[in-house]
């Protein structure tokens, strides 16, 4: 018999095993296929409007999925070679040399992974069209739905080469495994403790203080402060998971210890024992899948809200489908309404408001070293009925206003609390009148060029208007005329009226904004990190899990000799099962449970510094933790299948 | 007191419908009466670990009857075998079998904790056992953190901390050093005389049968032979040593 022979022959006896790595890489395969093909695919290229970023993106995520692909399949390997221990020290006792067992054990590797490859890569192609369309359709505006069959030789030539590289890294490190072998091992069951973490309070109170101070953080409602503190906090709340795992799980196991009440009865004890036994070669990846499966969560939830969010978004950020100001001749307004009857499309709503300016006296605003006002800013300044016409119109969830004589609301870009709060202290002085600030509002469509506006009560603005405090020509006599502001039908779904309107637009406005560009652009980013992710936790909750798999399989071959003595001193069947379930569930429910809660807490994150602060939205955290959820239970749904065959596994193995 | 009675038990392995049968024990029957010390010797293939799976409910006979407390073990369900291996049946295995994921401590209470017992009552019973058998020191110890005799009293502790009705020994000695083989043969008789336990030790080292009060010689799944210890421990030894040399049993 050769090794071929011997190698087809195993996988055959171990289909169930290697099944586990069949799919897990096939999943794997595909994706990187997929990613590769699409970067390839010129139809793509051109629907993108920026496709060196939408390449860039893709190729950057697809290298990051290969690196945690070969580092989830090697330990994986590695932990399925030492499961088979005894059967390889057999072939060593046979007289077998290390070296010709590691090229039996790589070409099994090979054989699965070349399987997996081909059918990957077949999958791939197979599903290339639909992968797409899909993700055309979820980033582009205007797909038509049709798609050619694209077969990427380039892609599949890469792909083949960076998976064949990963199996031969598996079979090198699988060598390496196998020279640790003692063949004594074989005839000596597993006496020595695999090192049962001890554990310690000191590491549990550290991990708490770490994590806990990581929340407190996290939970800021400062979007400025987070900014700052992002990569503390996440280096708060890592490091403060792996130490929990390495030294504080241990102990909370041994705390429980105590409670002999509950220790003490035989299932508690048989599953305590035996996973606090286990607990340093397990804890590393209990933790790496904790910390994992939050960012990755939150980081989709995140995506697939803002992509929820795009049209609203949209509007809160420029208001109007379409507005154009500063143009250097008058020729714009008749040349757009031109192009919108050229298009045949019915401009619903129109106004043309003039634009002023102001530069009233007032203290200088500095924090920390950065200016946030000084005599060289000005204000672009509405009457109230000028702003509440503006507002009005637009499509914005922006609510109008009353000013009061001698009360000013202040409107800034961008929601910054610490200097907001010294803008609504601020009287503004001009020549013969003083007027406050009322209130500081956040509003990023109205400056029309300007950093900060102003809105005057009415009689307050036509006093000034009067005196020459409130001009249209800035200081060298260049002024802003008139912002034109359009709302028409079906303005996100008319690439051609867009393109020609950016054509004339990009040419004479002093500055313009378009919905559809918008629109577009974010669907771009949006949709395609959301694709991505998608991809990505399907990745990364497959590598996951199969990784667990491996790891409990080994542990079962180890333990087997502990339940033949079980059942001799008189453990039945219920209790057997019994105690299975509460050796496993822990470790696939732990650190899925440790990950939802980094999760809830980085998600507060991300709504205070995303959707709050950058793109505000109501509800944004309800629906964050939506996302998140549906998310967590899919990795849930696919985990418990997973502990199902692991325990079904296990189960045959200790019979 | 009559503890255990086994009446024509028979054991067959394999299928009769292609004459394959192969019978491991055939119509056997004895009594153990209370405070017993029995070897079964034999040589290998000859049915001595059949019948002591038998006993110990591990297996079940093909016909006959294993009367305990006037019931018939033969007839009990899978999980009424487990409750009754829990109170009734101590094993000492060849190698202790002690876990090594558990403290000598939670070795001992095992047998104990998967039957429900009290903690109190857990820790009486373990407190006045591990005093006895010189292990208290220990108990917190791993079996790998403790030499082997430790290892073996500990075994001793598991298998009468249930207080069972008989203990089984499958080849005790097998894995010893003379040493420690010795050791544990002590370790045997002191629970028989203090503690008044039943023990039924199959073994084929006839220096480890010659602590046995009565030995069962077992041929081709029948008993052969049935010897008492007498006042001389020598003229014991002598006569096992005539009755296994016509069995083809091994000498140490």
């Amino acid at each position: 018999m050769n090794l071929l022979d011997l190698a087809l022959r195993n996988i055959k006896n171990n289909i169930k095993k290697h099944i586990m790595f069949f799919f897990s890489m096939t999943f794997s395969v595909f994706t990187v296929y997929t990613f590769l093909a699409l970067v390839q695919n010129q139809q793509v290229n051109d629907a993108f409007i920026y496709d060196g970023r939408y390449r860039a993106v893709l190729l950057a995520f697809g290298v990051i999925i290969m690196v945690f692909v070969m580092f989830f399949l090697i330990s994986s390997n590695n932990s399925f070679i030492k499961a088979r221990k005894r059967e390889i020290s057999t072939y060593s006792l046979f007289g077998m040399s290390h070296g010709r067992i590691g090229k039996l054990i790589f070409l099994e590797t090979l054989l699965v992974g070349l399987t997996s490859l081909a059918t990957g890569i077949g999958v791939g192609i197979f599903f290339s069209k639909l992968t797409t369309m899909i993700l055309l359709s979820v980033t582009v505006i205007s797909f038509s739905g049709d798609v050619a069959l694209d077969i990427d030789l380039k892609a599949i030539y890469l792909t083949a080469i960076m998976f064949i590289s990963v199996f031969s890294m598996m079979g090198l490190s699988g060598l390496w495994v196998i020279n640790r072998f003692q063949l004594v091992d074989l005839f000596k069951a597993e006496k020595r403790s695999e090192g049962k973490g001890k554990g310690s309070y000191i590491l549990l109170i550290i991990s708490l203080i770490l994590i806990g101070w990581g929340y407190y953080l996290a939970s800021s409602n400062n979007p400025y402060n987070l900014v700052m503190m992002a990569i503390p906090i996440l280096v708060l709340v890592i490091s403060g998971t792996y130490i929990f795992f390495w030294g504080g799980l241990p102990k909370v196991l041994s705390i429980l210890k105590r409670n002999k009440r509950k220790y003490y009865r035989g299932v508690n004890l048989i599953a305590i024992t035996s996973f606090s036994h286990r607990m340093r070669s397990i804890s590393s990846v209990m933790a790496t899948i904790a910390v994992l499966s939050a960012v990755a969560t939150t980081a989709i939830a995140t995506g697939f809200t803002l992509y929820s969010n795009i049209e609203n978004n949209g509007y809160d950020t420029i208001g109007y489908d379409l507005f154009f100001y500063a143009g250097e001749d008058d020729g714009i307004l008749q040349e757009v309404e031109e192009i919108f009857s050229r298009h045949d499309v019915e401009i619903t709503q129109q106004a043309q408001v003039p634009l002023y300016r102001t530069y009233p006296k007032l203290e200088a605003i500095e924090i920390e070293g950065v200016t946030f006002y000084n005599e060289e800013y000005y204000f672009r300044v509405y009457s109230q009925t000028a702003y509440n016409e503006l507002v009005n119109m637009s499509k914005s969830k922006i609510a109008p206003l009353e000013i009061a004589s001698g009360k000013a609301v202040w409107f800034i870009r961008a929601d910054v609390p610490r200097v907001m709060e010294i803008m609504k202290e601020q009287t503004l002085d001009f020549t013969d009148l003083n007027i406050e600030v009322s209130d500081v509002l956040v509003n990023t469509f109205l400056h029309f060029g300007s950093i900060y506006s102003l809105v005057l009560n009415d009689e307050d603005f036509s006093h000034l208007l009067l005196e020459n405090q409130i001009v249209k020509e800035d200081k060298v006599g260049r002024g802003a005329g008139e912002v034109n502001v359009f709302n028409f039908n079906n303005a996100l779904q008319n690439a051609e009226l867009n393109s020609d309107l950016n054509k004339v637009l990009y040419q004479n406005a002093g500055g313009y904004r378009t919905a559809y560009s918008h629109y577009s652009e974010a669907r771009e980013t949006f949709g395609l990190i959301s694709f991505i992710g998608f991809f990505m936790s399907g990745v990364f909750i497959l590598m996951t899990a199969s990784l667990l798999y491996f790891k409990q399989i080994m542990a079962a071959e180890e333990e087997r000799h502990h339940y033949k003595t079980l059942r001799k001193i008189g453990m039945d069947y219920i209790t057997e099962k019994r105690a299975i379930t509460r050796r496993l569930l822990p470790v696939f429910a732990i650190p899925l449970l440790i990950g939802i809660l980094h999760s809830i807490f980085a998600m507060k994150t991300a709504d205070t510094m995303v959707f709050s602060h950058l793109m505000p939205m109501g509800n944004s955290y309800r629906k964050v933790l939506f996302f998140s959820s549906m998310m967590y239970g899919a990795y849930g749904f696919v985990y418990s299948i997973f502990y199902f065959i692991t325990k079904g596994q296990y189960r045959k193995i200790i019979r | 007191m009559q503890i255990l009675k086994v009446e024509n038990i028979s054991k067959i392995y394999g299928s009769s419908k292609r004459d394959k049968e192969y019978m491991a024990l055939k119509n056997i029957s004895f009594e153990v009466i209370q405070g017993e010390f029995i070897g079964v010797m034999g040589a290998s293939g000859s049915g001595k670990t059949t019948l002591l799976n038998i006993l110990g409910s591990i297996d079940k006979p093909t016909t006959g009857k294993i009367i305990m407390e006037g019931k018939d073990i033969a007839k009990y369900s899978k999980n009424q075998l487990s409750t009754h291996r829990m109170k009734n049946i101590g094993f000492i295995f060849q190698d202790y079998n002690l876990l090594e994921t558990m403290t000598l401590k939670e070795n001992i209470i095992l047998p104990l904790a998967l039957h429900g017992t009290k903690i109190n009552d857990i820790e009486n019973r373990l407190s006045v056992l591990v005093k006895d058998l010189g292990i208290l020191n220990v108990l917190d110890k791993y079996p790998y953190e403790v030499s082997g005799g430790e290892q073996q009293r500990a075994a001793a502790c598991r298998a009468l901390i249930t207080q069972p009705k008989i203990i089984l020994a499958d080849e005790p000695t097998g894995n010893l050093d003379s040493k420690s083989g010795k050791d544990l043969l002590h370790l045997l008789t002191y629970i028989n005389d203090e503690y008044n336990a039943t023990i039924l030790m199959v073994t084929h080292d006839v220096f480890a049968a010659s602590y046995c009060k009565k030995i069962m010689f077992i041929r081709d799944g029948e008993i052969y032979n049935e010897l008492h210890a007498g006042n001389d421990k020598k003229q014991f030894f002598d006569s096992i040593i005539d009755v296994m040399s016509v069995l083809g049993g091994e000498e140490r």
